[in-house]
């Protein structure tokens, strides 16, 4: 159970990474709009708490709720950057650091999944 | 709901496009920083501004960045004696279009860098979608 878990949270994390990705390109592009504040997805740490206590699914009818997604879809207003006199609070900088960030953890993530998977496919083959 | 890193390659292509449109606005005002009337007393190059909106797009399912509007700048122009220009007023003044070429230049290289930023943000998500695609080849 221990790999499968470990898919599944890495699915997860990549849902949200790409969730940040769409959040990054959203301030880069509006980096001239007058009044646009920069956004930023809540931590991966926090929704995956929330996730923790979710309601449980016991019956087929139940109404599978994905927190996860709707959780790290929910954009909030990034804090702790400047505001311009046109009421813009993107900083190009801060947000290709960011894009960065993104990046770095999603190969690692792809390299993890990878070799996760590699793993499965030799156990079910017998290491041939 | 529309995939995030289809929806980021959309958003950053909408701004791909608002700051073109603005390369365009900024490079009129440069090539038009002396055009003047040619009749008695005409008004000259009025400089002209843009504008940018984000905005809600249901057929991309993104909130996509679109231009607002390109409106001319109410700024006074500026007045220089030529009494042998075709455009002076009876007095001998020429008007002069109000576009101050240093403004534009660093409006030029503002636009060039968020232009980059936007192509970054393009290559990068092409590159997240092709390492979930890699993930088949393992």
């Amino acid at each position: 159970m221990g790999p499968l878990a470990l898919l599944g949270l890495a699915s997860q994390h990549m849902k949200w990474l790409s969730v940040r990705q769409a959040a990054v390109s959203q301030n880069l592009a509006n980096v001239s709009t007058p009044g646009f504040r920069a956004m930023d997805v809540r931590p991966f740490q926090d929704v995956l708490q929330r996730v923790q206590t979710d309601l449980a699914t016991t019956h087929a009818d139940h109404i599978a709720a994905s927190p996860l997604s709707a959780a790290s879809s929910a954009l909030r207003q990034a804090d702790g950057s400047d505001v311009t006199t046109s009421g813009n609070s993107v900083n190009l900088e801060q947000e290709l650091l960011k894009a960065g960030d993104v990046n770095r953890d999603y190969a690692l993530n792809a390299g993890v999944v990878k070799s996760f998977h590699r793993m499965l496919l030799a156990s079910v083959k017998g290491g041939a | 709901m529309i995939d995030p890193l289809q929806s980021a390659l959309r958003i950053a292509g909408s701004g791909l496009d608002v700051q073109s449109a603005r390369m365009r606005v900024v490079s009129e005002n440069i090539a038009n920083a002396s055009s003047t009337g040619s009749t008695l007393g005409a008004d000259p190059y009025a400089r002209k501004t843009i504008s940018f909106q984000n905005e809600m797009s249901r057929a991309a399912g993104a909130p996509l960045l679109r231009v607002r509007g390109i409106d001319v700048d109410q700024k006074p122009f500026r007045v220089e004696l030529n009494p042998g220009h075709p455009a002076a007023d009876e007095k001998g003044y020429v008007k002069l279009p109000n576009v101050d070429v240093l403004v534009e230049l660093a409006d030029l290289r503002e636009t060039n860098r968020s232009y980059q930023a936007n192509l970054q943000a393009v290559r990068q998500s092409r590159e997240l979608i092709t390492m979930t695609l890699d993930l088949l080849k393992a």
